[in-house]
Order: structure tokens, then C-alpha cells, then sequence
């Protein structure tokens, strides 16, 4: 009771005034409330072996520096939990530095307990220049005051424990972001020398096929044009790698600007119909008109629509059709691409936005890493993004549908955030 | 007489390929294998079209634009420049910008692998620009 009493206190207190100027008060006002000549608050070592000065008041500088005081058999004691007096400190056998006691003008001590709910910190000793004894009474209050300064230098300790471990929560933390950036960036320095040579043999490939160096029979072009898909495939694979580390490091700073989406939405319409025309598809287009601004990364939302698009184009026979729509409710815009393609197999449904998936593992068209980047550029937006198959009131296609914020700005941090969330 | 194009690229089995391609075409062509060579076979040849490679060891393409803007290549700065890399537009105008704080004045930008049909075009368009 009295220590949680105590407690309870000293937690506003040290709030108030900090953990210094507590210990300070308490040593001062004991030493003027008692009549002492001074007043120490010994705190052991974390070895338990040896008692250091935390704080003291009416001793010289000469005394506290003569060093940490030993855990003699008086100190044992106090340590115990028993306070002990002696009232000759020149001549009590007991006292470790009688010649020191005796130049400081000590003439009497009393060692008292400080007590916290971790068990006894150290000491608080009180020292007189006049010889004299302790009362109980006296010994029972000054041991409450003991308890508050242990109370106030545990909750210290504790203090500068959590300080510590977030300390080096931070610094693990850094080393991690450092190594993951390191392994970023071997990423894209790899990719980088992939994609040379597979450039240089698909221009060597594309030339032949030309008919530059002569002619060419029936067999050599299929199987050069086979070529040429099978590396368009690896350098789709390195690009997409490429995007996502960028994405994953957070380096597409430079990228963020004011965006609007009417441009963002009319570029990518120029592209789909790129893709959907030579494929007999029609593009049903919906867009609202005065569409917000963000700050975002155009050039990342355009490849976000622009993937979403050519997957749909991917599953839609000729003769089918795209719808694209994009409209703002409340503070955000709404946009969906969907297809009346063969939809998605509902178990496969929740894993479609997960790294390196396919639908038909034996495609082999696609990386399996565009909708996994579609997902990160959406969140780094602070959107989120959803498929439905078959699409909504129908009996097949898909609809892709991504809500970002009006006010979104782009998250940097996003990648440790993602790792969070994962985790 | 055959339109000159000079070709600077590290990588040579792109500079072969580019070299066969553009002859086939009817085109006078030159190569270079880094950004100094390029300068150097600039001032010499006089060529009518620069397709230009960035990343390349000595001087990189960022560096050859920037070494024609100055004063004392005037002489050589309108000749029409066709970036053809692996980098991409956007990644390369930003760090164009981000160093010199210009935008890389260049004529049309193509990234890798070559598609010949393309190439042929942009040469096409960027020639008749210059000759009007």
C-alpha cells in the first residue's frame, strides 16, 4: 500500500520535473528537514558488487570522489532491507573511511534501504556533524523517502532500458533498410547486364529477320520469331524485377509530382487502344470529367492502368470487350478495367496480387509480377486494389477495381510499412 | 551522296547489327565505342545523324550531349541525335536534368532492343526534319 502510495506520487512528479531534479529535492529537503549535515543516494552496480553516488547534497566534492563505497558487512546489512546507525563514525569499526569521515566533519551516519518493486536499488545515507541517535520514528519516515528515490531510480532505469532497446531498434532497423537497399540496387546492376546481351541478340535476330543479311527460309524465321517472343519474355521478366525493386527501395522519388488523372487516364487510353485495335477488341471507355489531382508518380500509374489493360487483353478473344471506367466519389477516384474474358477460378481468386503468380503455370506469356506491381503502386498511392470474376452482374470476365485517395501522397516508406504489414 | 550516320555504342554486337541494318539501307555508317571516340569521330566526319548509346565506359551519351551544347562545338550541335538504350526515357531525362538542369536535347529517344522497322523510321523522320 505504501508503495504503491509512493508510486503512484512520484509518477506525475517525475513527469512534471524529470528524474533529476527529483533526486535533487529529495536529498536537499532531507538534509534541511533533518538537521543533517548532508545527505547521499548510493545506487548499487549492476554487478551488486559496489555502490556508486548517484546523487548528494552537503558533501564536499572531495568525499564522494574518494570512489564507490565496498559492500562491507554494514552494507550487507542495509542492503537486507534493515537500516543501520552508527552515531561515532570516528571510532565505529564498522565505517570504511573513518580519516575521510573524520576531515568531512561526519560525526554520525544512517544508512536506510531504498526499496522498489525490483527489490533494493541501494542506499540512502544521511550524514551529521553533530554526534547523534536516530529515532524509530524518524528512521520510518526518512525510510518512506528511501522507497520514493528507489521507486524514482527504478523507474529511471527502466526509462533508459526502453531508451536503449529502442535505440537499437532503430539501428537494426537501419542496417536492414542499408542491406535491403544494397540488395536493391545488386538487383538492378544484375538486371542491367541481363538485359545488354539479350538486347544484342534480339537486334541480331530482328535484322536477320529483316532479310539485311539475305534471305531467309520458312523454318528459320518461325523459329526466329519464336525467338524473339521467348526473349521479349526474359526482358519483360528483368523489367518487371527492375520496377519492383524500384518500387520495394522507395526510389521513385524523383517521379512524384502533382499528377492529374485526366492526363494519367488519357495517355493510358492511347496505349490500350494500342493493344486492343490490332486485336479486333472494342474499348468501351468511361471517364468523368474534372477528375481531382494527386501527388503521385504518373509515370507508375499509367503502368499500373497500362498492365491492368494488356492483362485484360491477354484473356479476351477477338471480338470481345474492355470497358475502362474511372469516376471520383467523395474524396477518391474509383477507376476498374474489365474484361469479358474466362474470368479467374475463384480458388485462385486471393492469390493473383502475390509475386511470380500465374494462373496457368503453363503460360508463357506473363512474368507473374504485373499485378504484384500494380498492388505496390496502388498502396504507395494509399489505394487499394480488388478483382472480382466473374465481373459484377455478369456470368464471366474479370473487373479489376483500385481506389486511391483524393489527397493521397505517395508513401516513400512504403516498403518498410509493406514488411510490417506482411510480418 | 549516302547520308552519314555515326553510331556510338560500347556494346558492338549492337553496333553490327545497327551497322548491317542501316547499309542495307542505303546509309554511309560510322562507329565509335565510347563517348571520347564519338567526340573525336564527330569533328572528323561531319555526320549527318548521331544514334547514341548513354551507359558506356570513358564518356557516357549523357556526357556527349553535354560536351555539344558548348559554346566551342556550335558547329556540331544541330546534327540530329537518336538515343537508342536500355535506360529508360524517363529514368535518363531525370537524371539528365538532375546534373546539367536542363532537359537532354535530343531528337527521339528508342529504347533496346533495336526494332529495325523503328530505328528506320526515326532516322527517316529525324533527316527530313533537319533537311526542311
Amino acid at each position: 500500500m505504501r508503495k504503491q502510495l509512493l508510486y503512484e506520487i512520484s509518477k506525475p512528479v517525475i513527469a512534471a520535473v524529470g528524474v533529476e531534479n527529483v533526486l535533487r529535492a529529495i536529498v536537499e529537503s532531507i538534509t534541511k528537514g533533518t538537521g543533517a549535515k548532508g545527505c547521499s543516494l548510493l545506487v548499487l552496480s549492476p554487478e551488486g558488487d559496489k555502490l556508486y553516488r548517484r546523487m548528494s547534497y552537503g558533501i564536499s566534492k572531495e568525499y564522494i570522489d574518494k570512489g564507490p563505497v565496498e559492500i562491507d558487512e554494514t552494507m550487507r546489512e542495509v542492503l537486507a532491507g534493515r537500516a543501520v546507525a552508527v552515531k561515532d563514525a570516528l571510532h565505529d569499526p564498522r565505517v570504511q573511511y573513518p580519516e575521510a569521515a573524520e576531515k568531512e566533519g561526519i560525526a554520525s551516519m544512517l544508512s536506510i534501504p531504498m526499496r522498489s518493486y525490483g527489490g533494493i536499488r541501494g542506499v540512502m545515507r544521511i550524514y551529521t556533524s553533530k554526534r547523534r541517535d536516530f529515532s524509530k520514528d524518524e528512521i520510518d519516515f526518512l525510510d518512506s523517502i528511501a522507497e520514493l528515490s528507489g521507486l524514482v531510480l527504478e523507474k529511471e532505469e527502466e526509462r533508459d532500458r526502453v531508451e536503449q532497446e529502442a535505440e537499437k531498434a532503430r539501428q537494426e532497423l537501419h542496417r536492414m533498410s542499408d542491406e535491403h537497399e544494397h540488395f536493391l540496387y545488386f538487383i538492378r546492376m544484375v538486371a542491367h547486364d541481363l538485359k545488354a546481351p539479350l538486347a544484342a541478340v534480339q537486334s541480331y535476330i530482328k535484322v536477320i529477320l529483316r532479310g539485311s543479311t539475305g534471305p531467309v527460309n520458312e523454318k528459320q524465321r518461325t523459329w526466329m520469331e519464336r525467338s524473339v517472343k521467348r526473349i521479349d519474355g526474359m526482358l519483360q521478366l528483368i523489367s518487371d524485377i527492375v520496377d519492383l525493386s524500384k518500387l520495394e527501395a522507395g526510389i521513385i522519388a524523383p517521379e512524384l509530382e502533382t499528377v492529374s488523372w485526366k492526363s494519367v487516364l488519357e495517355s493510358c487510353v492511347e496505349v490500350a487502344r494500342g493493344l486492343t485495335d490490332p486485336k479486333g477488341i472494342e474499348l468501351v471507355v468511361d471517364i468523368e470529367p474534372d477528375l481531382p489531382e494527386i501527388f503521385g508518380s504518373e509515370v507508375r500509374l499509367c503502368q499500373l492502368i497500362n498492365n491492368l489493360v494488356s492483362n485484360s487483353v491477354r484473356y479476351t478473344p477477338s471480338g470481345g470487350r474492355i470497358f475502362l471506367r474511372a469516376w471520383q466519389e467523395e474524396d477518391r477516384v474509383i477507376a476498374y478495367v474489365e474484361d469479358e474474358g474466362c474470368g479467374i477460378r475463384p480458388e485462385i481468386l486471393p492469390k493473383i496480387f502475390n509475386d511470380f503468380f500465374r494462373g496457368d503455370p503453363e503460360a508463357q506469356e506473363g512474368t507473374g509480377l504485373g499485378l504484384s506491381i500494380c498492388k505496390r503502386i496502388v498502396e504507395m498511392h494509399q489505394g487499394q486494389i480488388w478483382a472480382e470474376s466473374p465481373a459484377p452482374g455478369k456470368s464471366a470476365g474479370t473487373r479489376v477495381t483500385f481506389v486511391i485517395p483524393k489527397g493521397a501522397i505517395c508513401n516513400l516508406y512504403y516498403w518498410g510499412r509493406y514488411k510490417e504489414g506482411k510480418s | 551522296m549516302p547520308h552519314r550516320i555515326l553510331v556510338i555504342d560500347d556494346d558492338p554486337d549492337i553496333v553490327d547489327a545497327l551497322a548491317v541494318l542501316l547499309e542495307g539501307e542505303g546509309y554511309e555508317v560510322h562507329t565509335a565505342s565510347d563517348g571520347e571516340e564519338g567526340l573525336a569521330r564527330i569533328r572528323e566526319l561531319n555526320p549527318d545523324l548521331i544514334v547514341l548509346d548513354l551507359l558506356m565506359p570513358r564518356l557516357d551519351g549523357y556526357g556527349v550531349c553535354k560536351t555539344l551544347q558548348d559554346p566551342r562545338w556550335s558547329k556540331w550541335k544541330d546534327i540530329p541525335i537518336i538515343v537508342l538504350t536500355s535506360v529508360s526515357e524517363d529514368a535518363s531525362q531525370r537524371r539528365y536534368e538532375l546534373e546539367t538542369g536542363v532537359r537532354m536535347d535530343v531528337d527521339d529517344y528508342i529504347e533496346k532492343p533495336i526494332d529495325p522497322e523503328v530505328v528506320l523510321e526515326r532516322i527517316q523522320k529525324a533527316m527530313a526534319r533537319r533537311e526542311k
